[in-house]
């Protein structure tokens, strides 16, 4: 493991209008998230919830156009902050 | 690591035909067209029950290669798929896992679970997860 395995990296992205991160969105949210083995985290609302968990997820309620912060730590954390932060706002 | 090709399914048992093919819709949308979600529920004329025929078949149809997780509604749901178990050769059983979970939530996370490529096994733990996710 490198001495960069300990990283924490810190997105903010927006959901588009209209796309909450509910049902189909919610799924392709998770599964983008489960290929990283970092932790990941995401925040809106005042709540944060486990990225990798669609329940978590779901109960976040994050409307389209609230704000995302996607926290990740772990030997792949800015490749996992960055690619769900591009992810975000392509969900449909 | 999941054996034979595709993701693992879900077999959904319950006592309400309309539970049961509603929640495969709602599992399905959220987990995408990879996760093959198998309805069975109601009694075998379509009024409140099981149909422990059909679940034997649900569960032996999905015994092979990735394999299924099985989620249970209450009290006979759990029985005929205990029935069923019976019936199963352990090379059968190999390839199921039954979760101990609330069926819509564990079915939404067994689902999205298995649309990650996970195991049978891995896919039934997601489920019940779900027991200590709160809702509130």
């Amino acid at each position: 493991m490198s001495p960069s395995s300990d990283v924490r990296v810190e997105r903010a992205v927006c959901l588009p209008a209209g796309v909450a991160l509910h049902a189909r969105p919610a799924g392709s949210f998770v599964r983008a998230a489960s290929v990283f083995a970092s932790e990941i985290f995401v925040s809106a609302n005042g709540r944060r919830a486990n990225a990798k968990s669609i329940l978590d997820i779901l109960s976040l309620g994050a409307e389209g156009g609230v704000e995302l912060v996607i926290d990740a730590s772990g030997p792949d954390a800015a490749e996992a902050a960055d690619s769900l932060a591009m992810l975000v706002p392509a969900l449909a | 690591m999941v054996e034979g090709n595709g993701a693992v399914s879900l077999i959904l048992v319950s006592h309400s035909a309309e539970i049961a093919s509603g929640l495969a819709e709602m599992a399905g949308q959220i987990a995408g067209p990879a996760v093959r979600i198998v309805a069975a529920g109601g009694a075998v004329d379509g009024s409140l029950g099981t149909d422990g025929g059909r679940v034997l078949e649900a569960l032996r149809a999905s015994a092979h290669g990735a394999g299924a997780v099985v989620l249970v509604d209450l009290g006979s749901s759990v029985l005929s798929v205990r029935a069923a178990i019976n019936e199963l050769t352990p090379e059968e059983l190999e390839h199921l896992s039954v979760a101990d979970a609330p069926l819509v939530e564990g079915a939404i996370a067994a689902a999205v679970a298995a649309s990650t490529g996970c195991s049978h096994a891995e896919a039934a733990r997601a489920a019940e997860e779900a027991r200590s996710v709160a809702k509130l």
